[in-house]
């Protein structure tokens, strides 16, 4: 989903199979996700025969990156897009949460054309 | 009730303490960005907030359709996180995912930088206390409180509503 985090085992770079985890895809036109595709400037700075480096693709996509390279464990945010369309055009970004009980995933759109309470708190 | 065990939600609306109330119209469009409002005045001595006046806003809202903020008071209100706070989000995860494996050094190493990024951010500094056996209410969640309230109360999010 467009506003997902990411956990993916990684040194540095990740394989185009972990690419296509993300929904994305490395075409000749660039990176790709539907009918959507983001220019790659400089395809040798992103491409190298150990991968696909995930700094430089963090930077392409406007996401956020840290990699724990003792790990090899990287973690990759959510497109810094959809937070400033909250902060700047006051559009509520879309979620998607497991429930706390019963199972199941409950979506922020689940609820669209009713107002809704968001509360974010911590049972500490 | 959903679970955000990620801090997902902090990192796509820029909060960065708890509770934090986001008042969301029936066209997505957001009436009140992040706010700092209690179900009670459990609290109130601590926070110097009256939750009553808070519930009538809500419900003013609700029935209204006023938040009590206009559109250009709302915009850019709430401070964007910065490229540390980002990055402290990400270590929390990585934090996670190894404590998850039984890294424990590994979990405790991002735990540390998360905490080094940002050190001002309950949903970071405060969240992890639990997660490495510190009582989020005890002598480590005052020394936070003190320093944060030394440092100005830094909060994304709205003041004096």
């Amino acid at each position: 989903m467009a506003n997902d985090t990411a956990l993916l085992d990684s040194f540095g770079t990740i394989s185009e199979a972990q690419l296509a985890e993300l929904g994305w895809t490395l075409k000749p036109e660039g990176l790709c996700q539907d009918d959507t595709c983001v220019l790659i400037p400089d395809r040798g700075a992103l491409v190298s025969n150990d991968g696909l480096g995930l700094a430089v693709l963090g930077d392409l996509l406007d996401r956020p990156v840290a990699i724990d390279t003792e790990a090899g464990l990287a973690a990759i945010g959510v497109p810094r897009v959809a937070r400033r369309q909250a902060l700047d055009d006051l559009v509520a970004p879309d979620f998607t949460l497991p429930n706390l009980t019963g199972g199941g995933v409950t979506s922020l759109s689940d609820h669209r054309s009713k107002k809704r309470l968001l509360i974010a708190f911590s049972s500490w | 009730m959903v679970v955000d065990a990620h801090h997902v939600v902090t990192e796509l609306y820029a909060i960065s303490n708890v509770p934090t109330v986001v008042l969301v119209n029936e066209d997505d469009t957001i009436a009140m960005p992040n706010w700092s409002a209690y179900g009670s005045d459990l609290f109130s001595e601590f926070t110097g907030v009256e939750s009553g006046k808070q519930h009538d806003r809500i419900r003013r809202w609700v029935r209204e359709g006023d938040a009590g903020m206009s559109t250009g008071e709302a915009i850019g209100v709430v401070g964007d996180l910065s490229s540390e706070e980002e990055a402290a989000r990400l270590h929390f995860r990585l934090a996670l995912a190894l404590r998850d494996r039984g890294d424990q050094a590994g979990c405790d190493r991002n735990f540390d930088r998360a905490a080094e990024l940002a050190p001002e951010d309950w949903t970071i500094r405060r969240a992890m206390m639990p997660l490495r056996g510190q009582d989020p209410f005890g002598e480590n969640f005052m020394a936070l409180y003190e320093d944060w309230k030394a440092k100005g109360s830094p909060y994304h999010g709205v003041r004096g509503y």
